[in-house]
């Protein structure tokens, strides 16, 4: 064993492992034709190495003519493969230096086979044994085939070809690694032109080492393949681990969905169902198959659909929205379901997604509360009625009651023989006295339901706020209202009749401080505010309680009351004291909260 | 001292009170009037029979208050009563208490005199009743404890040879207590003298 054959078996061998390596990898990834090229190109080194070693140590002209024979055959697939493997790899080579290298190599292989058995040489004067790293190999002395120059411009024309693909790959912002093949190429090529040269020209014995070049290339070509299938394996990892994750995610994902306690949907932008969850399943009575082919609005309730293609507009429109309806089941029944619905992306197309839940208990619960309250209102509102007629009763009953019996008692009086004509006087004074007493009671009902002329008198407005303020200090002080005064700074006298107008605020007032009587985190204010609006003087009393529960005129009507305890009477009687003076009373709901009534009172009162 | 007859009048209404006071004067009536159920109670009680007419609706004691107050003091008074706003379930409990009728106002002369004839009678009644009661009390007390104990046994209907068994005693000794107890009670039956013992509310 010398150095000459422990280096060229052992290039082949590595090259031959290499080139094992990566027909592997073409067979597995057929699409990898860099790695073909590679392994081709291995190959053939290899089968170099050992056309070498061979000429190396023949001891005639004919073996060495042979060797070099097959040299040049695996020469000309080491040209073919390194071009295809810079095509492929580098993908910058230009096509036309591509086929001239081609075809140069294949000329000169055709050469090698025309002018047998040498392509170097014209005629071998003698086969010269030489000192070689240690070792006794064979060279070859002769003239040298000018035809030969064919192989050195091919060698040239690669060297161009790979200068120029590494150069325009490196332009192309290609891998750092690949511009270093195409690199190491080129200095491997150009160093084994110039060996060449030297060896044929006769600078220097030296026997083919061609291989070696070759085989150089064909290690930073392999590092870089390496690599790059770590990377691929990298890649591959990533790619696996980030699948898990997302199947996690998805796992999470669909546990969420399905652990709602309402019905989720994903709905595209038309309406048609994307996803779902099994509850939409079992509360619709719809199967999957039957859902995938349905639109939203197939699980309204038909009088409800416009509703509901509104409330899809003003979620894109907005962002989301909520929206409360009728989910038709398949069966034919309804529930009432608030739904909460959120635009979204999917695929580059507008969807909705969100969540459905049953309110329809929640509703007939409420429904059941409103009407128990209205039933108890009702209740209480017929029992004052009647206690009102009772007590109505009572005032009238009396005196007729006096009248009768005292009536009956002279009557009697009157049978006995000697009427006692005293008492009989005295009969006929108590039955007039309880005349005028149930009459009075008559005038004084009609004074309160009906509308009687007011007696006039001058009043100054703030004195009217002021005494009323005196008669409810009251309830404004155990509500602990504050009270805000905004009169004008210059108010006339009115002609009023000052009782009644000051018994309307009295009862304004009342009604504002029971409003707020629920006031938790708003203080109670109370604002009074009288201004002159030309032939008018505008009386306000607002408040920020509950407002009005009830719009409109409905609250002027006799017997309606929001009041557990209420009668119903109260603004109507106001209503009808301000008409009586030729004014107006009205309420306006406040924007804030709470409520503000009106009362405009003529200045100077006309026709009364 | 025999006490008049007497019917009570309690308004709190004084013309009512003084119109209705004519009216039964004029049919000759004792009368007293009172303007509320308290100057009724602090007046000195009437042992005689009697009745009293009384308004339901008065401030401070109503009419019902005063008619649980009578008959808790086991008046003979017999109760009317007379009101402006009465009910169908305060008549009911009303008349359930022991009052003789229950009048809305304005009431007619006519009715109201036979209500009150009526509620007269009826307070003879319960003071006749009263009378016969304390009579049966007094018999009753005047028996000595033996024959006590054998009226408990007669009048559950035990024969004289069990009653004799219960209280360790020869059957002729009961007989004697019996006869005893019959002639003592001023009776002549067993069932006189059952009816007796419920009254006396001795079972």
């Amino acid at each position: 064993m010398n150095w000459v054959t422990i280096i060229w078996s052992m290039t082949a061998a590595s090259a031959l492992t290499l080139a094992g390596v990566h027909g592997f990898v073409w067979f597995r990834q057929k699409k990898q034709l860099a790695s073909l090229m590679f392994c081709i190109m291995a190959a053939a080194t290899a089968g170099m190495a050992g056309c070498e070693l061979w000429a190396m140590n023949v001891t005639n002209m004919e073996s060495y003519a042979h060797a070099l024979q097959w040299y040049n055959l695996m020469r000309w697939l080491v040209t073919l493969a390194l071009v295809g493997f810079i095509h492929f790899y580098l993908g910058s080579g230009r096509p036309w230096l591509e086929w001239t290298v081609c075809g140069l190599r294949t000329l000169s292989l055709l050469v090698n086979f025309i002018f047998s058995p040498l392509v170097y040489y014209t005629s071998i004067e003698e086969l010269v044994r030489i000192r070689f790293l240690g070792a006794e190999v064979t060279v070859v002395e002769g003239i040298p085939n000018p035809l030969s120059i064919i192989g050195q411009i091919s060698l040239l024309v690669l060297a161009a070809y790979l200068v120029d693909a590494t150069w325009r790959g490196s332009h192309q912002g290609h891998r750092p690694g690949a511009v270093r093949v195409g690199l190491s190429a080129v200095f491997f090529v150009i160093a084994l032109s110039l060996q060449m040269m030297f060896a044929l020209w006769g600078f220097i014995d030296m026997p083919i080492v061609a291989s070696l070049f070759f085989a150089g290339i064909i290690v930073v070509m392999g590092i870089e393949l390496s690599q790059d299938m770590l990377r691929a394996a990298k890649l591959a990892e990533d790619l696996k681990m980030r699948e898990i994750e997302l199947k996690k995610e998805r796992g999470l994902m669909d546990a969420m969905f399905e652990s709602a306690p309402g019905m989720l949907y994903l709905q595209s932008g038309e309406g048609k169902m994307v996803r779902w969850n099994s509850q939409h399943e079992r509360v619709t009575g719809y199967s999957n198959a039957e859902t995938a082919a349905m639109n939203a609005k197939d699980f309204c309730a038909e009088a409800e659909r416009d509703l509901l293609s509104e409330a899809r507009d003003i979620a894109f429109a907005n962002g989301g929205n909520e929206v409360e309806f009728d989910l038709a089941r398949k069966d034919g029944t309804t529930a009432r379901h608030f739904f909460r619905m959120v635009p979204v992306d999917v695929a580059g197309e507008p969807h909705l997604v969100g969540i459905g839940i049953d309110v329809s208990s929640q509703r007939a619960l409420a429904e059941e509360t409103e009407r128990q309250r209205e039933r108890m209102a009702h209740i209480a509102r017929v029992a004052s009625v009647s206690e009102l007629s009772s007590s109505l009763a009572h005032e009238i009953n009396q005196p007729l009651a006096i009248i009768l019996s005292n009536a009956q008692a002279a009557q009697r009086l009157m049978a006995h023989e000697k009427p006692d004509l005293v008492e009989l006087r005295d009969i006929l004074e108590d039955i007039v006295s309880a005349d005028i007493r149930a009459a009075d009671v008559i005038k004084r009902l009609r004074s309160i339901l009906r509308q009687g002329k007011p007696v006039l008198e001058t009043v100054s407005p703030r004195s009217l706020f002021e005494q009323a303020l005196g008669m409810a200090q009251h309830d404004l002080k155990s509500a602990s209202v504050e009270v805000i005064r905004r009169h004008s700074k210059k108010l006339p006298e009115i002609q009023a009749d000052r009782i009644p107008i000051e018994q309307v605020l009295l009862n304004l007032i009342k009604n504002a401080c029971e409003a707020m009587e629920d006031n938790e985190f708003r203080p109670r204010t109370l604002s009074l505010m009288c201004v002159n609006e030309g032939p008018w003087l505008r009386f306000s009393v607002r408040d920020n309680g509950h407002g009005l529960r009830d719009a409109g005129q409905k609250i002027f009507e006799a017997f309606h009351t929001t009041k557990p305890n209420g009668l119903g009477l109260g603004l109507t009687i106001c209503q009808t004291i301000i008409n009586a003076h030729g004014g107006k009373l009205w309420a306006e709901q406040n924007k804030s909260h709470g409520a503000t009534f009106h009362f405009q009172l003529p200045i100077v009162p006309e026709n009364l | 001292m025999k006490h008049p007859e007497t019917v009570f009048l309690v308004d709190d209404e004084p013309a009512l009170l003084k119109a209705l006071g004519r009216l039964l004067k004029a049919e000759g009536f004792s009368v007293q009037t009172f303007d509320s159920a308290m100057k009724f109670l602090s007046a000195p009680r009437h042992e005689g029979s009697g009745c009293i007419v009384l308004d339901q609706s008065m401030p401070g004691m109503t009419g019902m208050e005063l008619q649980q107050h009578l008959a808790l003091k086991d008046s003979a008074l017999a109760v009317i009563f007379i009101t402006g706003n009465g009910d169908i379930p305060m008549s009911v409990r009303a008349i359930k208490a022991g009052a003789v009728d229950f009048l809305i106002k304005p009431v007619k002369d006519s009715e109201l005199l036979k209500v009150i004839r009526a509620a007269l009678e009826k307070s003879r009644d319960m003071l006749a009743a009263k009378a016969e009661l304390s009579e049966w009390r007094q018999r009753h007390e005047a028996l000595s404890s033996r024959e006590r104990e054998v009226l408990v046994h007669v009048v559950k209907g035990l024969p004289n040879k069990q009653i004799a068994g219960i209280l360790g005693v020869v059957e002729q000794t009961i007989k004697v207590h019996r006869g005893r107890v019959m002639s003592k009670m001023g009776v002549d039956s067993l069932a006189q003298l059952v009816l007796v013992a419920e009254r006396l509310r001795l079972k």
